[in-house]
């Protein structure tokens, strides 16, 4: 018995011996995966969005040292439109299509890489182009990766009530973080993500959104991998703050348990608890007594100031659990559904009162797909 | 696809035959993709080198009994895998026993008496060695560390760590018998590594395949002396100072070389033992004792 845990013991220090380890490595083999989402949310009993999203991603590796990906999107939205308040009834329904693809290259260097990318999103009133480059660079010993990222998306709205034309969003991303291996079954990662957004960033379907058109976001993500010792279970934790400068400060945890086992199975729970304030803009549902809703009170068309009754930005808390089964089929081959329940309300939020008058607002997601590798 | 040939790339480091296998267009390739491999061993060769003065090894050496010798991440990295070695094997393998080399000298081919032996084994015991997270210091003047224990086992990991960066899938690290694999041969299948016949230099005893992981192999037959008819090999016991005489040769295959090669010099220190220890440690091994008889076991 003590031989068993001295030989675990010298393996185990030799895996934390730097640079023994193989660096990061271009996929060895070329993968195409096919997935389907079938997402639904709903509001005491109304259901309001419905989205069917098949997708498709091809990764192909080069000559050892480049990898180039491709993924297609097609969603189908269908249900009632956002609505104000949750007090105002009568909503539209919609049916819309959204088809996005995006194709990245990654090369490989010893210790870094270098990653491209740049895609198209288009429905009927919002086109999005956007582009990206990072890049990794790791440590002698591998055991410290830095990454680096920039990124542009260009917007153009054409609402179909012509309340806009032509308006334009522009955004600029910029990441840096670090992953460091702490032990050898911990993995710790800090990522800080700022985006500088210019444009036009009201709800074109609804009355009273003004928003301002500088927004600025800023994100803190913490990671903390950890790996229990027999069997392959491991824990993924992660933390994520972020503020904007219409006043919106959310914090998201979530943990998750991967559980391989027997005969190929993988099974992985998560729970994700998020808390957010409302924007400085967002009005609870009080409306003009002369007007009526959704006009919050003293409101006046003159008025250019910024408003909003988007439930979105209001101050709230939300509860997701859900479960991943995955399955190997053969050595080449995997199949997973994964199954998501989110319940959002006005009276969860931590850290201060939640925004009166929200309806709870609850959504689940269904994921199923098929990854082949040849 | 169509594969590429498999070209050996071979040069001589830490006193040993080594050599680069893997696959590339043409031999002017591999042998531009092998440098970043044959520079690595070549740089903990210099590093770790006893013969070299300005080396941290003879750093740590010449403040023996004195001061505090600052250590640089992989140095302290080695230091604490060094630890894990002597705890785990019971004390047997100590990085502080190479000063038993001052009284075996192989070439005259005499055993040293106790006499000899005494006054070398009060400067063994990595027990007594003081470390701090980025220094070490040795307690007594004489002491000395010595790298040779896993050293090119080492060195073999991360020699394949920067072909694998570089893209390189298939293939393998041999320093002196000791190998890391990158991956199996371009068609999928596994190396076939032969197994020196530890009683005939030319010849071999069994292959094992080799895909990926390391297999490393100690032997009595690398540097041996014969007197009186009873043979006395390189590997010493640090708290004896003699040489292990139980086993011929020992090979391990394990996710990294340095772990290999570190179960194969154990179980040549545990003598009789050293099979329980192997099975304990639920790796696939070959092992030949001093009658020749094979004992071997295929991996979990």
């Amino acid at each position: 018995m003590a031989a068993i845990k001295h030989s675990d013991a010298i393996l185990l220090a030799a895996l934390a011996l730097p640079g023994v380890a193989l660096a990061e490595n271009p996929p060895e083999q070329a993968s195409l995966s096919v997935s389907y989402l079938d997402y639904r949310d709903w509001q005491q009993n109304l259901d309001r969005i419905g989205v069917r999203s098949p997708s498709v991603e091809l990764v192909l590796p080069l000559a050892g040292k480049w990898a180039v990906r491709g993924a297609l999107v097609s969603d189908t939205i269908s249900g009632a439109s956002t609505r104000y308040h949750t007090a105002v009834s009568g909503a539209s329904h919609f049916k819309e299509k959204r088809n996005a693809g995006d194709l990245s290259i990654t090369r490989y260097f010893a210790r870094a890489s270098l990653t491209v990318d740049a895609g198209r999103s288009g429905e009927n009133d919002y086109v999005s182009r956007f582009a990206s480059v990072r890049g990794t660079v790791s440590s002698a010993d591998n055991n410290t990766t830095w990454l680096a990222g920039i990124g542009v998306a260009n917007d153009t709205i054409n609402p179909v009530n012509l309340i806009v034309e032509n308006e334009r969003k522009h955004s600029t991303e910029l990441m840096a973080g670090v992953t460091q291996v702490l032990t050898q079954r911990d993995l710790a990662q800090a990522v800080l993500t700022h985006v500088r957004g210019r444009g036009y960033f009201s709800m074109p379907y609804k009355y009273v959104d003004q928003r301002p058109r500088e927004h600025d976001q800023d994100t803190i993500l913490l990671r903390w991998n950890h790996a229990f010792g027999q069997h392959g279970v491991a824990s993924r934790a992660s933390y994520r703050y972020y503020r904007d400068s219409y006043g919106v400060r959310a914090h998201t945890w979530q943990e998750e348990v991967v559980t391989p086992l027997s005969n190929g199975w993988t099974l992985t729970p998560l729970a994700r608890v998020y808390s957010q304030s409302a924007a400085d803009f967002y009005f609870d549902p009080v409306y003009d007594r002369r007007l009526g809703p959704p006009f919050p009170p003293g409101f006046s068309f003159s008025d250019q100031r910024p408003r909003t009754a988007d439930p979105r930005l209001a101050a709230f808390g939300a509860l997701s659990l859900g479960l991943k089964v995955e399955k190997e089929i053969g050595r080449n081959a995997s199949i997973d559904l994964r199954y998501e329940r989110y319940r959002q309300r006005g009276a969860w939020r931590l850290f201060g009162t939640g925004s009166p008058g929200l309806l709870d607002f609850e959504a689940r997601s269904i994921v199923l797909g098929l990854t082949v590798r040849w | 696809m169509v594969t590429q040939p498999v070209y050996a790339v071979r040069f001589a480091a830490m006193a040993s035959d080594c050599e680069v296998m893997l696959p590339a267009p043409d031999r002017a390739a591999a042998e531009r993709l092998a440098r970043c491999a044959i520079d690595e061993v070549r740089r903990i060769e210099t590093k770790y080198s006893r013969y070299r003065p300005d080396s941290i090894v003879s750093r740590i050496g010449a403040a023996a009994g004195r001061e505090w010798v600052a250590l640089d991440a992989e140095t302290a990295g080695l230091l604490g895998y060094a630890d894990a070695l002597f705890q785990s094997s019971g004390g047997r393998f100590d990085i502080t026993s190479g000063v038993l080399r001052r009284a075996w000298d192989f070439r005259a081919a005499r055993v040293p008496d106790d006499a000899e032996l005494a006054p070398l084994l009060e400067l063994i015991g990595w027990d007594q060695v003081q470390r701090r997270p980025d220094a070490v210091r040795l307690p007594r003047a004489g002491m000395e560390l010595d790298f040779g224990g896993f050293g090119k086992e080492y060195a073999a990991d991360r020699a394949a760590a920067m072909l694998a960066a570089q893209g390189v899938r298939h293939g393998y690290v041999n320093l002196g018998g000791d190998l890391r694999a990158l991956g199996p041969q371009p068609d999928g299948s596994p190396w076939r590594i032969g197994i020196q016949d530890p009683r005939d230099a030319d010849g071999i005893i069994a292959s094992l395949p080799l895909a990926s992981g390391a297999l490393a192999t100690s032997g009595d037959y690398e540097r041996f002396m014969e007197v009186d008819g009873q043979r006395h090999c390189h590997i010493l016991d640090p708290r004896t100072g003699r040489s292990c005489g139980h086993w011929r040769s020992v090979s391990v295959l394990a996710p990294l070389t340095v772990a290999a090669g570190s179960y194969t010099t154990i179980a040549m220190l545990k003598g009789e033992a050293g099979l329980d220890f192997l099975d304990g440690c639920g790796l696939a091994y070959l092992a030949i004792d001093r009658h020749g008889q094979v004992f071997k076991r295929e991996a979990d």
